[in-house]
C-alpha cells in the first residue's frame, strides 16, 4: 500500500458550483486568484475573479459582457499590468484590465466567427521579444496580434483562394527563444496540424493525425522547440519530438490512447516540462511523464537525421466529474496547484502532490 | 442368496457389548454397515451378518472397527443390564421384518438429519468467512482513506503557508517602497548630504531602490505584417474527422459516385428525346418546377423518365413520393419513400435531411390510409434523426392521440 502512495496524488481541494457554463479558467500570475470565463444562460458573457482562501474560493469580482467568452490568456502581459485577453463568440478579441473592466484596453473584430482558441507570448517575464496574441477561429484563419498595433494582425494564416475552410480548434505559441524567433502551431477539425514560422512567415511543417485536433501545446514557449503534445478526438494524443525535423518524414512521434473519449486539454507543468496532464471527455484527468529515448536522433537509410520518440508513462489518474473537463491551468507560482473547469458548471482547485519526487 | 455369518463371538459388561464378526475374504472398503438402536447388519458381499439385539443400544455412541479380517463392534447399552442372549430369540418373521424396516427408516432419517446439519454448518462457516473478509477489506479501505485525508490536509496547510508567505513578502515590498520614497524625499531636502537618514538604509533598501526604477526594457517593434496561405487536407463532410466513422463515410461517398455514373442509355424510347431530356438532373429540375406549379401528373412523368435513366438517385424517389402524396396515390407514395430510404443507407449526418423528408412523407401516406401505427413509427424515426423539428413533433403527438382514441380522426 505504501508503494502506491509514493505516486503523485491528485487531490480535489475545493469545488465550486457555478450558475453559468464555464469555458476557460486561468490563474492570475503571482497571486492566489484565478479567473473563470463563460456565458450566462441569458446569452451574455461573464468573467469572474475568485481567490483561494482557507479551503474555499471567494468571489472577488464579476464582470458581465455582451458576448459570451470562449477563451482567455495572460501570456502576453507584463507582471505589473496583468491584463487578460479574451476571445468571444462573435469573433472579437479584447484585452481587459481587471481593475477597470468597463472599457477594454485593446479591442478588435478579429474574426468573422467564434474564436475557439487563444494564446499569448512575450509577457510575464518569460522570454524576450514583442508581446503577441494568437487567435484561431471557426472561420479557418489563425491571426497573430500585437497589442500595440491597432486593427490589423501582424500575421494571418488563411486558406488559399477558393479553398474550403476548416474550423481551427486550437493554437499555441512556441520556439520563442530569442527576440525574433516565434512559431505558432494550429490544430484543425479535419486532423491537420500546421506549424508556422513567424520569422520567415512560412509554413514549416504540417501533418494529419486522422482525428480532429482538440488541443496542442509546446512543453515550453520560451525555449527552442523541444516537445509538442497534440490531443484529438477518439481518445488519442500524440507527443512529437521537435528537436529533429526530417525533410520528408517530419517529426518523430509517439501516440497513446487514453480516457476512452475525446481528450479535451493537455497542459504541461510549468516547473517540469516532462510532466503533463490530459483532461478527457469522461471527466477524468491523467498525469503523464515523458521519458526521453537513449538517443534523440538517429540516421536513416539516406544518412539524414531523423528524430526518435520516447515513451509516455501514466503516473496517476482520477475521475472528477461525469462531464468533459474543458479547461485546466497549472499555477505558475506553486508547483502542483491547478484549477480546472468542467461542463457540469463547476470549477475545481486541485493539488497534485509529490511532483518533486517524480 | 448372501451367506449368513453365524460364527461371531460376543462379550459384555454392565454397560457395553463387544461383538466380533469375522470377515472372510472381504476387504474393509467393501463393507457396508447399517446400524440402528435394535438392529445391526453388516453386508460384505457375498456375506451377510444380521443381529436383532435383545435390548436397545445407543446407536450414536456405538462404534465399529474394521480391520484384520474382522469387525469389532463396541455398543453402549441403553440400560445397564446383563443380556442373556445377544439376539432376540423366537421372534416371528413378521416382527423381524418390522424391526428391519424400522431400522432402515431410522438410518435414513439419521442420514438426512446429518446431511442437513452439515449443510447448515457449512453455510454458517461460509457466512462467517465472508464477514471476516468484508471486515478486513473495509479496514484496508479506511486506512487508505485516512492516508489520503492526511495528504490532503497537509497539502492544504502547505498552500495556506505559501499564501501567507506571499502576503508577507508583498507587505515587505510595500513597506520598503515607502521607506525608499521617504529616503528620496529626505535626500531632496538635505542636499548638503548630512547623513541623518535612518539606519535601514544600509540594508538592501538602497539596492532595491535602484532596481525599482522602472526597467525601461525596450520591446522590439511590432512584427511587419505577413500572410501565409494554407491548404487543408481535403474533406467532403463539414463535420470533424473521426477515425471510427471513416469507413461509413467512404461507403456513402462511393454510393453517391456510383449513382451519378449509372446512366441507362440504351433504352429504345430515348431515341426521340432531346439531349437535355436525357439528363436526369435536368429532368429532376423540370419535375420540381412542375410540382411547384401544381402540375403533379406532369411532374410524375418527368421523375419517371429520370428514374428510368438513373435509378440510383434517392432524391428522385423522394420527390416522386411527394407528387404521389398530392395526387393521393398513397401506396405509390409509400413505395417511393421506402425506395428512397433504401438508397439513403448508410446513415450519415450528410443525408439526415433527406431521410427526415422520406420518413415524413411515408408517415403522412400511412396516416391518410388510416394505418396510424405505421405512420407514428415513421414520424418517430424522423424525430429521432432531427429532434428539433417542431412541426414533426406536433404531428407525432396528434397521431398518438388519434391512436389512443382521445381525438376523433380528421
Amino acid at each position: 500500500m505504501s508503494v502506491s502512495l509514493d505516486k503523485p496524488q491528485i487531490i480535489s481541494h475545493i469545488q465550486k458550483s457555478l450558475n453559468y457554463t464555464v469555458f476557460d479558467t486561468k490563474w492570475i500570475p503571482c497571486s492566489a486568484k484565478f479567473v473563470c470565463m463563460g456565458n450566462f444562460a441569458r446569452g451574455t458573457g461573464v468573467i469572474q475573479v475568485y481567490e483561494v482562501q482557507q479551503g474555499e474560493v471567494l468571489l472577488i469580482k464579476e464582470i458581465e459582457k455582451s458576448k459570451p467568452i470562449k477563451c482567455g490568456t495572460f501570456g502576453f502581459t507584463s507582471l505589473q499590468q496583468r491584463y487578460l485577453a479574451t476571445g468571444d463568440f462573435g469573433g472579437g478579441l479584447n484585452v481587459w484590465n481587471l481593475e477597470t473592466p468597463d472599457v477594454p484596453v485593446y479591442s478588435v473584430n478579429a474574426h468573422k466567427e467564434i474564436i475557439n482558441a487563444i494564446d499569448g507570448v512575450g509577457g510575464l517575464g518569460i522570454g524576450d521579444g514583442a508581446p503577441e496574441i494568437v487567435t484561431g477561429s471557426r472561420d479557418g484563419t489563425v491571426k497573430v496580434w500585437d497589442p500595440r498595433q491597432k486593427e490589423s494582425p501582424v500575421a494571418n494564416m488563411e486558406p488559399a483562394e477558393g479553398e474550403a475552410k476548416r474550423d481551427c480548434w486550437t493554437v499555441a505559441f512556441g520556439h520563442a527563444f530569442n527576440e525574433q524567433d516565434r512559431c505558432v502551431c494550429a490544430g484543425y477539425d479535419n486532423g491537420d496540424i500546421k506549424l508556422f514560422d513567424l520569422r520567415n512567415m512560412s509554413l514549416r511543417w504540417e501533418t494529419n493525425i486522422k482525428n480532429g485536433v482538440c488541443c496542442v501545446e509546446f512543453d515550453r514557449k520560451d525555449i527552442s522547440m523541444n516537445k509538442l503534445v497534440a490531443t484529438s478526438l477518439e481518445g488519442k494524443f500524440h507527443v512529437f519530438d521537435m528537436r529533429t525535423q526530417h525533410p520528408s518524414k517530419g517529426f518523430a512521434s509517439v501516440s497513446e490512447k487514453a480516457h476512452k473519449s475525446t481528450v479535451w486539454q493537455v497542459r504541461h507543468l510549468p516547473q517540469n516540462r516532462d510532466i503533463f496532464i490530459t483532461a478527457g471527455g469522461s471527466g477524468s484527468l491523467n498525469l503523464w511523464k515523458y521519458e526521453y529515448p537513449v538517443q534523440r536522433s538517429k540516421k536513416d537509410a539516406d544518412n539524414i537525421d531523423m528524430g526518435v520518440a520516447g515513451l509516455v508513462g501514466l503516473l496517476q489518474n482520477v475521475t472528477l466529474s461525469t462531464q468533459p473537463i474543458s479547461s485546466l491551468d497549472w499555477s505558475p507560482d506553486k508547483q502542483g496547484l491547478c484549477v480546472c473547469s468542467a461542463f457540469d458548471q463547476t470549477v475545481r482547485v486541485l493539488i497534485v502532490t509529490k511532483l518533486n519526487r517524480v | 442368496m448372501p451367506l449368513l455369518i453365524k460364527d461371531y463371538t460376543w462379550t459384555q459388561t454392565e454397560s457395553m457389548i463387544y461383538i466380533t464378526v469375522p470377515l472372510k475374504e472381504a476387504r474393509a472398503g467393501k463393507v457396508d454397515i447399517l446400524s440402528a438402536d435394535e438392529y445391526l447388519k453388516v453386508s460384505a458381499p457375498p456375506f451377510l451378518f444380521e443381529a436383532f439385539l435383545s435390548a436397545p443400544v445407543d446407536d450414536s455412541k456405538s462404534a465399529a472397527k474394521i480391520g484384520d479380517g474382522e469387525i469389532v463392534f463396541t455398543l453402549h447399552k441403553r440400560e445397564g443390564a446383563i443380556w442373556e442372549h445377544l439376539v432376540l430369540q423366537n421372534v416371528e418373521k413378521e416382527n423381524l421384518q418390522n424391526i428391519r424396516q424400522n431400522a432402515i427408516l431410522k438410518a435414513q432419517e439419521n442420514a438426512l438429519k446429518e446431511a442437513e446439519a452439515k449443510a447448515a454448518k457449512k453455510k454458517a462457516n461460509e457466512k462467517y468467512a465472508l464477514e471476516t473478509i468484508m471486515k478486513i477489506e473495509e479496514d484496508q479501505r479506511k486506512k487508505i482513506e485516512e492516508i489520503k485525508e492526511v495528504e490532503r490536509r497537509r497539502a492544504a496547510e502547505e498552500l495556506e503557508r505559501w499564501k501567507e508567505k506571499q502576503r508577507i513578502e508583498a507587505e515587505h515590498k510595500v513597506a520598503q517602497q515607502k521607506l525608499e520614497r521617504q529616503k528620496l524625499e529626505a535626500e531632496k531636502r538635505n542636499t548638503n548630504g548630512v547623513k541623518d537618514l535612518p539606519k535601514s538604509d544600509t540594508q538592501t533598501g538602497t539596492k532595491t531602490a535602484q532596481s525599482k526604477k522602472p526597467l525601461v526594457v525596450s520591446l522590439p517593434p511590432p512584427r511587419s505584417a505577413g500572410t501565409i496561405q494554407i491548404n487543408f487536407t481535403p474533406r467532403v463532410f463539414p463535420t470533424a474527422l473521426r477515425e471510427s466513422l471513416v469507413p461509413e463515410e467512404e461507403e456513402w461517398l462511393k454510393k453517391q459516385a456510383d449513382a451519378g455514373k449509372a446512366l441507362n442509355n440504351d433504352l429504345s424510347e430515348l431515341k426521340d428525346l432531346t439531349e437535355e431530356e436525357k439528363n436526369p438532373e435536368w429532368l429532376k429540375e423540370k419535375g420540381n418546377k412542375l410540382f411547384a406549379s401544381q402540375n403533379y401528373l406532369a411532374a410524375v412523368n418527368a421523375y419517371n423518365l429520370a428514374i428510368k435513366l438513373n435509378s440510383k438517385l434517392p432524391s428522385l424517389f423522394l420527390n416522386r413520393a411527394a407528387c404521389h402524396l398530392k395526387l393521393r396515390n398513397l401506396h405509390k407514395a409509400i413505395e417511393d419513400s421506402s425506395r428512397a430510404l433504401e438508397l439513403l443507407t448508410p446513415p450519415v449526418p450528410d443525408n439526415s435531411e433527406s431521410r427526415v423528408k422520406a420518413h415524413i412523407r411515408r408517415g403522412t401516406a400511412f396516416c391518410e390510409l388510416e394505418l396510424y401505427v405505421e405512420g407514428l413509427q415513421d414520424y418517430d424515426a424522423a424525430l429521432k434523426i432531427n429532434p428539433h423539428n417542431k412541426t414533426v413533433a406536433a404531428d407525432a403527438e396528434k397521431i398518438r392521440q388519434v391512436i389512443q382514441g382521445t381525438v376523433p380522426s380528421s
